[in-house]
């Protein structure tokens, strides 16, 4: 029983578990959101169907034959115009983001192979929703094809086989009309190799690793996990995140343990974390001397209605700039008194939230939190302070960002691990 | 020119439907509720329809805590203990 907006997506889905021709019923979209008696015509509509698929013989489903290789499918194509020609025929075929994409080539893609230290038909992971099979082959292609070097393989790597551990809820990232993608935070010394920047403009532009890193990760999401726009991936409005999201932890500027720490990795082995998330929303503060100053700022710019973190068990995620985060070491506070500070002060009044979103979200969703409480109750934007994320990130000036995430998904780190699991070192490369 | 495609394999889960039964008649159907808004209300709708048009009919009904989750080995299991025919719901 699906409404007309989502029936690509469910039919995918049936494919997926191995059932083309199940069995759906279509009602006309919107359901939710929508008065009652309309929602309760358009099910009248159909209950005769249903009933009727529930008892008619299913068609012997026909096996794909296309499905569960790990060798890559090498197409050729043939243009007089190289560079139009084959940008259009990119477009054609539904693979990439948008923009113009490297070519494929064998040469390139070989090469690409080589900078993961393992072999090409190495399954790193199965991609949801389409279930892709992630080989490290195609994984290179995707990342020729944002712009990577080989060099750059490595994390990609760890990226994928973080992405696709159950509670990051991949599926869910990928189909969901929640704005979120994938944010990857690289920590360590081989950020500093590879040119990812954690500094000034992070969040880009600029002539770092950031860019094609974040884009390469969209292209495997988009091409093996197939969540394309609209039919699959059903995101109402999307975020510029979404073409690329990758930033380095300014480890250099925390006066803190670092995210990467905090997650048990140290010294030489770098990290790469994935967080389901929102576009960052900034937090300025140019005024604040004191500790409790900025974390008031930070507080009160975290504490806002229709944020999907407050429905789940979430983590939020803060980006201290550096300055802001040494004002607020200055005066002895450390990062967990950072995060119990966020967990007591951001807070929401349950005024700020319709009676609808109170008695489903609040009272049926999450009772243990909150059956019994009424409107004078404060929402917390994370259930536990240590669910809080903090790290430090950006350059000069007075500005911080918070990361929203989708909520119902949980952050993972993975360290950067050659094939015999030692650590991918800076002398590496 | 030779290009490596980008596109993905699918790794089918293998799953198939259970046999249709001729009628509805005396069986039991179950009703998995995505938690989305307002199915809750949209299946107790089905299941009084059910109830006043099938004989016999039993309704074994469940929510997912999370729409965004799959349902948890609890409710499969229930559903797999409970029901003949199952109808879910998906979307907005």
């Amino acid at each position: 029983m699906i409404s007309t907006s989502f029936v690509a997506l469910a039919h995918n889905q049936a494919k997926v578990l191995g059932m083309p021709s199940m069995p759906t019923v279509v009602l006309p979209h919107p359901i939710g959101g929508t008065p009652l008696d309309s929602v309760l015509a358009k099910l009248d509509a159909v209950l005769p169907e249903i009933i009727a698929k529930l008892t008619t013989a299913l068609p012997a489903e026909v096996a794909d034959t296309k499905t569960a290789g790990t060798s890559s499918t090498w197409v050729d194509i043939g243009t007089s115009d190289e560079w139009h020609g084959l940008q259009c025929e990119f477009i054609e075929r539904g693979w990439g983001d948008g923009l113009p994409l490297v070519p494929p080539t064998e040469a390139r893609v070989a090469a690409m192979v080589g900078g993961a230290g393992l072999p090409k038909q190495h399954i790193v992971g199965v991609v949801a929703p389409s279930m892709g099979v992630a080989t490290v082959e195609l994984i290179a292609a995707n990342a020729v094809m944002a712009g990577c070097r080989p060099e750059h393989m490595p994390v990609l790597v760890a990226a994928v086989q973080a992405l696709v551990e159950p509670q990051f809820n991949l599926y869910g990232c990928q189909a969901t009309t929640h704005c979120v993608a994938p944010l990857l935070i690289v920590s360590g010394p081989l950020t500093q190799k590879l040119n990812i920047h954690g500094g000034s403009g992070m969040f880009g532009p600029g002539p770092w690793a950031n860019g094609v890193i974040g884009r390469a990760v969209r292209l495997i999401l988009l091409n093996i996990g197939g969540a394309k726009p609209v039919d699959i991936d059903k995101a109402t409005m999307g975020h510029p995140g979404k073409y690329t999201f990758c930033i380095a932890e300014n480890e250099e500027a925390s006066p803190w343990p670092t995210l990467r720490a905090e997650r048990g990795y140290t010294g030489d082995v770098s990290t790469v974390t994935v967080v389901g998330g929102e576009a960052p929303h900034n937090i300025n503060d140019h005024e604040s001397t004191t500790a409790n100053g900025v974390l008031t700022t930070v507080c009160g710019a975290m504490a806002e209605s229709g944020q999907n973190t407050v429905y789940y068990k979430a983590e939020p995620l803060l980006i201290l700039g550096p300055e802001h985060a040494a004002t607020i070491a200055a005066e002895g506070f450390t990062k967990d008194d950072v995060k119990r500070c966020i967990y007591d002060n951001a807070r929401i009044p349950m005024t700020r939230f319709s009676q609808e979103i109170i008695e489903r979200r609040f009272w049926r969703r999450l009772p243990i939190r909150y059956r019994n409480m009424h409107l004078d109750t404060m929402v917390t934007v994370a259930h536990r302070p240590e669910d809080v994320m903090v790290m430090v990130g950006g350059g000069a000036g007075k500005h911080s960002m918070w990361v929203p995430t989708f909520g119902s998904t949980r952050s993972v780190t993975r360290a950067i691990l050659k094939s015999d699991c030692t650590a991918w070192l800076p002398s590496d490369f | 020119m030779k290009l490596c495609s980008p596109a993905g394999h699918t790794l089918p889960l293998g799953l198939s439907a259970v046999a249709r039964p001729r009628s509805l008649e005396g069986l039991r159907i179950g009703l998995l509720d995505n938690s989305k808004p307002p199915v809750d209300k949209m299946f107790a709708h089905i299941e009084r329809q059910l109830r006043a048009t099938v004989p016999g009919v039993e309704i074994y009904s469940v929510s997912k805590q999370v729409a965004s989750q799959p349902a948890d080995a609890k409710i499969m299991q229930g559903l797999r203990q409970n029901c003949d025919v199952v109808i879910n719901a998906l979307g907005d």
